[in-house]
């Protein structure tokens, strides 16, 4: 129930894009392009995304399209790609050979970490820091991969028909915030804050946003006790909550 | 005056206990997060007690109660006569092997009141109704495929779902299609291009979706559809478990001047007890019979004999007369308080079944935050959904009802003060 295209759009902008937000908020990741001189990496699917990560004073973005990048890999198909992310598939880069230092070392042990926090050891959750940069993360991977879902999953792109246009607040009460901006029922994540949302989701805490990401409650249950609020648009939100439903297939 | 804000902790408590032991604490639309209650602290979460138009909570509020069990609270809660029917056939049994005598009296009332009815085929909710409707449908025409409108709502079976619904798979609704409400030259298009293979039309009478403003049939436009679903040999569905006996005892076809061949009742029968029917014509009995569809409490007499005191004392009272002046009072005034206050209040549907929106912002926030304020002082309107008149209602309810609606709009007037 899930497609391959669809899941190569997810890998691209929820997945790799949330490299942007591990490099701000965790130390160690920065440090790892501390000295490093700027570089990019461009993913170029046959059939699928095409996009660049940029890395540079610490930080990292994800920009769409390979126009200038430093290294390009292509990909045969969207199910190579995913291969990547499966570790089946090893890429080999048509440009930027020599830079092929940084793809081996630096742009590895940054997945990597990204990995460590993504799926995480359990053991390490119970470090409060680790934790809530771990819950941060996913929150940001989810809020991307909701919209990828919408504009190309088929079953998504039937709940993304019955949102009307606007912009929806997705938010973890003192923690991160994102914008879903809807126009023409294609779907935009914007990783900041919405500052005039038709419909609003708020989780109550961080810790409440890793048990429903953990599947460990249920949303429905956590609306009755208040712990999840949501107002506005209702119909925006509902149908919303249906894609949210398949990020969790996707990134099962 | 000033209305005392209601206090919700027992709820709550309850609440909390029914969340260890009931899915969600309370699944469904009776619950607060399909019943959109924006924000679940101003609002009630489980009952004690019901009489007339009012119901308390457990914390000891009373409630003006406009959404009347989502419909079913036609006469008002715990009717004398309609319970006194009910408690006296149950001292002569409900559930029994045989069917009660009582079923072929109740059958025939149904077929004497409804206006299309030429038989009455029972069950227990809505769903379980228009379920039967489709598969007799079907039956009836070999044909697979079925036109739904688009934003309705016919229960909660697979078929009446949607694909990215959780536990629905795309086979479950592969032979839906779906139409704009009011658009003749769309459903015309539609039945074109599944030329022979469209076994069904349903539709609820007007469109009474949530979320949107209620919307009555366009001139003609019941009366073009019955002549393309007869010409077509398709089989028209009206699903009147809504809108049932509240706009007409003899059906909202009728009311609205054209003859279903299936319509579909639940709510309005018998004032709570749990019955619902299907009544169709004469050719489609056979259809009917051939199903294998049945269930172990749809001929469980104590709602008949309900059932059948309900429709008499709806004759009796002309209650679809009473709720569309009483309906026109109370939203009339509802709209003139809104103004006074600076607020656009959207009333659109029929009188009987009043929606209402506050137009004021294109988020629904205000509305959410009036309807809240309302709640908490004693009057039970729902954020998204239409309401339903009941007789028990009086004059003087409405009364209250508007001076509570005057001090919530001036409550969510004071918390804007940058709209106002």
């Amino acid at each position: 129930m899930t497609d391959s295209r669809t899941m190569a759009y997810i890998n691209m902008y929820a997945i790799f894009g949330t490299l942007e937000n591990l490099c701000e908020l965790d130390a160690a990741s920065s440090a790892m392009l501390s000295n490093q001189k700027p570089i990019s990496i461009g993913f170029d699917v046959t059939g699928g995304p095409k996009a660049t990560l940029y890395f540079k004073n610490g930080k990292c973005r994800l920009e769409q399209g390979i126009g200038d990048c430093t290294i390009k890999i292509p990909f045969a198909s969207c199910e190579k790609f995913n291969g990547l992310f499966d570790g089946t598939v090893t890429p080999i880069p048509t440009k930027g050979l020599t830079h092929i230092g940084f793809l081996l070392n630096t742009f590895t042990a940054l997945t990597d970490r990204l990995t460590a926090f993504m799926r995480p050891d359990p053991e390490d959750l119970k470090d409060r820091e680790f934790f809530e940069i771990s819950t941060k993360l996913m929150f940001y991977t989810i809020a991307v991969a909701l919209a990828q879902i919408a504009n190309n999953d088929e079953i998504g792109k039937f709940s993304a028909h019955l949102i009307p246009d606007g912009e929806i607040a997705f938010n973890i009460k003192n923690g991160p915030a994102a914008t879903i901006r809807v126009k023409d029922h294609k779907l935009v994540t914007i990783k900041k804050a919405c500052e005039n949302p038709r419909a609003l989701m708020a989780f109550e805490s961080i810790d409440l946003a890793r048990d429903l990401f953990d599947g460990k409650v249920n949303a429905v249950a956590c609306i009755g006790e208040g712990s999840i609020e949501m107002r506005g648009m209702i119909n925006m939100i509902d149908n919303l909550n249906r894609i949210l439903d398949r990020v969790a297939l996707y990134l099962a | 005056m000033s209305f005392p804000i209601y206090d919700h902790t027992k709820s709550r408590e309850y609440f909390n206990r029914a969340t260890k032991v009931i899915p969600s604490g309370v699944y469904g639309h009776l619950g607060p997060a399909e019943g959109n209650f924006i924000p679940v602290t101003d609002w009630p979460l489980f009952g004690d007690h019901a009489k007339g138009a009012y119901f308390w909570d457990v914390d000891d509020n009373r409630y003006i109660d406009y959404m009347c069990a989502y419909g079913p609270n036609v006469l008002g809660y715990c009717d004398k006569d309609v319970d006194a029917a009910a408690i006296a056939q149950a001292k002569l049994g409900n559930c029994t092997t045989s069917p009660n005598k009582i079923m072929v009296e109740f059958a025939e009332l149904m077929v004497d009141t409804v206006a299309s009815a030429d038989w009455a085929f029972f069950a227990k909710n809505g769903n379980d109704v228009t379920t039967c409707a489709v598969m007799t449908a079907r039956a009836a025409t070999h044909r697979k495929k079925i036109i739904f409108v688009n934003g309705f709502y016919h229960g909660i079976s697979p078929w009446t779902q949607k694909v990215d619904y959780p536990g629905v798979v795309p086979e479950d609704v592969a032979n839906n299609l779906y139409v704009d409400w009011n658009d003749f030259e769309a459903l015309e298009k539609l039945v074109a291009e599944n030329e022979n293979e469209v076994a069904a039309f349903i539709a609820t009478p007007y469109m009474h979706g949530n979320y949107k403003d209620n919307e009555l049939p366009a001139d003609g436009y019941w009366q073009k559809v019955r002549e393309l679903c007869t010409r077509k040999g398709i089989v028209l569905i009206v699903d009147d478990v809504r809108a049932g006996f509240r706009l007409d005892l003899a059906g909202s076809d009728h009311f609205y001047g054209f003859e279903a061949d299936l319509i579909c009742f639940c709510k309005a029968i018998a004032n709570g007890w749990n019955v619902s029917c299907l009544c169709g014509k004469e050719f489609l009995k056979s259809a009917v019979s051939s199903l294998s569809y049945t269930g172990s409490y749809w001929m469980s007499c104590v709602p008949f004999a309900a059932g059948i005191a309900c429709i008499n004392k709806m004759k009796k009272l002309d209650t679809p007369t009473m709720f569309r002046e009483k309906g026109l009072k109370l939203t009339n005034g509802l709209k003139d308080a809104a103004a006074n206050n600076g607020f656009n209040l959207v009333v659109s549907g029929e009188p009987a079944l009043f929606y209402l929106r506050i137009a004021n912002d294109d988020s629904m926030m205000l509305h959410q935050e009036w309807i809240a304020e309302c709640v908490k002082r004693g009057i039970f309107f729902a954020s998204h959904h239409n309401h339903f008149m009941n007789a028990s209602v009086t004059d003087k309810d409405i009364e209250l009802t508007l001076e509570v609606a005057d001090e919530a709009f001036k409550a969510v007037a004071k918390n804007h003060p940058e709209l106002f």
